[in-house]
């Protein structure tokens, strides 16, 4: 559901300075371009074969199925490549629910099954049934609070779910793979984000150079060690914006 | 006698200007939606969402084009909560089919080819139906302005931006008022 104009627009300065999963909300969401294609017309569920690969941690299979069909419309995979799905983000998010984000899992509990509710009380299906145009049209009401009064059992706000869900997506897809998303880069090649480098060469500073990209985990790194990540699940400032 | 005359002449005047720039009454009805009656839950956020089939007539001769807003004056904010805004809609035609696209790189439908969307109170340029508080009916005006010449206006103005653009080029105005009610829902599990 957002235009891919825009979302690298915002996530450019995300992954900028992303060598972590510290990836900080940023500012607004992009408009609501469905997909113009005749696959609007079908249910857009075809994403269940690229659910997480590795047993689930924290999600119930359920969940991470719902999950899965709500960031492929979060950052979809279009003519562009591949979106938050193939990038992983649904196994970033349920690793980080079983650990650093724990603090969130009963929220992601209940704002799921908020958003099935909704969508068979609003829409008359489950969400993995509605078509593309139907899932972003209920993404936006769960985005802009107007869900909120439906009935569905959000937790106060359906904005702030949205919000959650949003951050997090972005988090599993340009974040360091080491969290376990961004699998094969997919999110660094999405917005052309260089790497992570310790050195910068006078070559790689001439004008008009564009530095080959590395790819690698910043944990990768003798200087970056993963003693320095936070991974005490008790520390509710790992990345979570709630 | 004269002085008297003139004085006469000048209100008379200015009578005949007044009523030369108020806009003309447009009627404004809808398939679906009835004056006064609760909205069908398919054009609200209880529903599929979708825009409202609307459908106008009266418009003067001098019509180039018509803008829709929809806003709702019932919700606890100084200004009406705005639900949509459209406009450039082309001064053929005779109102607005069921469903306007969401997706900003879909075609509008022919007989309103040319139409833009604006910025709604949900920051979207896209309609977004009744999703209000409970405790009390809110009525939703669809408010559609007749104006006198092509405008160049841009896509996603708000209704204060739009309003302020076509000042001086409204010649037909008209409305229908509907309502809608959420009722206090039981907590979910």
């Amino acid at each position: 559901m957002i235009s891919r104009r825009a979302l690298l627009k915002a996530a450019g300065a995300v992954a900028a300075g992303a060598a972590g999963a510290e990836v900080t909300r940023a500012e607004g969401i992009a408009d609501t371009p469905a997909p113009a294609s005749a696959a609007a017309d079908r249910p857009a569920h075809d994403h269940d074969q690229a659910s997480p690969r590795e047993p689930l941690e924290a999600l119930t299979a359920e969940e991470a199925a719902l999950l899965t069909a709500i960031v492929a419309r979060l950052i979809p995979a279009d003519l562009n490549g591949p979106g938050a799905v193939e990038a992983g983000a649904v196994a970033y998010i349920d690793r980080a629910l079983a650990g650093s984000l724990a603090s969130s899992r009963e929220a992601y509990r209940r704002g799921l099954a908020a958003v099935e509710r909704y969508a068979r009380s609003s829409r008359g299906g489950s969400f993995r049934e509605l078509t593309p145009v139907d899932q972003d049209s209920l993404l936006i009401d769960v985005e802009t609070g107007a869900a909120t009064g439906s009935g569905a059992g959000f937790d106060g706000s359906s904005a702030a779910f949205f919000a959650l869900v949003r951050a997090h997506t972005w988090q599993g897809t340009f974040g360091d793979p080491h969290y376990g998303g961004n699998r094969e880069y997919i999110g660094w090649n999405l917005v052309g984000y260089p790497g992570v480098r310790t050195a910068v060469t006078a070559d790689d500073q001439r004008l008009g150079v564009v530095p080959a990209p590395l790819r690698r985990s910043a944990y990768d790194t003798d200087m970056f060690t993963k003693a320095t990540a936070r991974l005490d699940p008790r520390d509710p400032h790992h990345g979570d914006p709630a | 006698m004269f002085r008297a005359l003139s004085t006469a002449g000048l209100v008379s005047l200015f009578a005949a200007m007044a009523i030369a720039q108020a806009p003309q009454a447009l009627t404004v009805t809808s398939p679906t939606l009835k004056a006064g009656v609760t909205i069908p839950r398919d054009y609200t956020a209880d529903g599929k969402n979708v825009s409202p089939p609307l459908q106008w007539s009266g418009a003067p001769a001098p019509t180039k084009e018509f803008a829709v807003i929809c806003d709702d004056p019932d919700v606890p904010m100084p200004q009406p909560f705005v639900h949509w805004v459209i406009y450039k809609i082309p001064g053929t035609a005779k109102g607005l089919p069921e469903n306007i696209p969401i997706d900003p790189a879909a075609a509008m439908p022919a007989d309103v080819a040319g139409a833009v969307q604006g910025t709604s109170g949900f920051r979207r340029p896209i309609y977004r139906g009744p999703a209000p508080p409970p405790g009390k009916p809110h009525h939703y005006h669809f408010t559609v302005y007749a104006i006198d010449a092509v405008l160049d206006l841009k896509p996603g103005l708000t209704k204060a931006e739009l309003l302020e653009a076509i000042k001086g080029h409204v010649v037909g105005e008209g409305e229908l008022v509907a309502i809608y009610e959420r009722k206090p829902s039981a907590e979910q599990p």
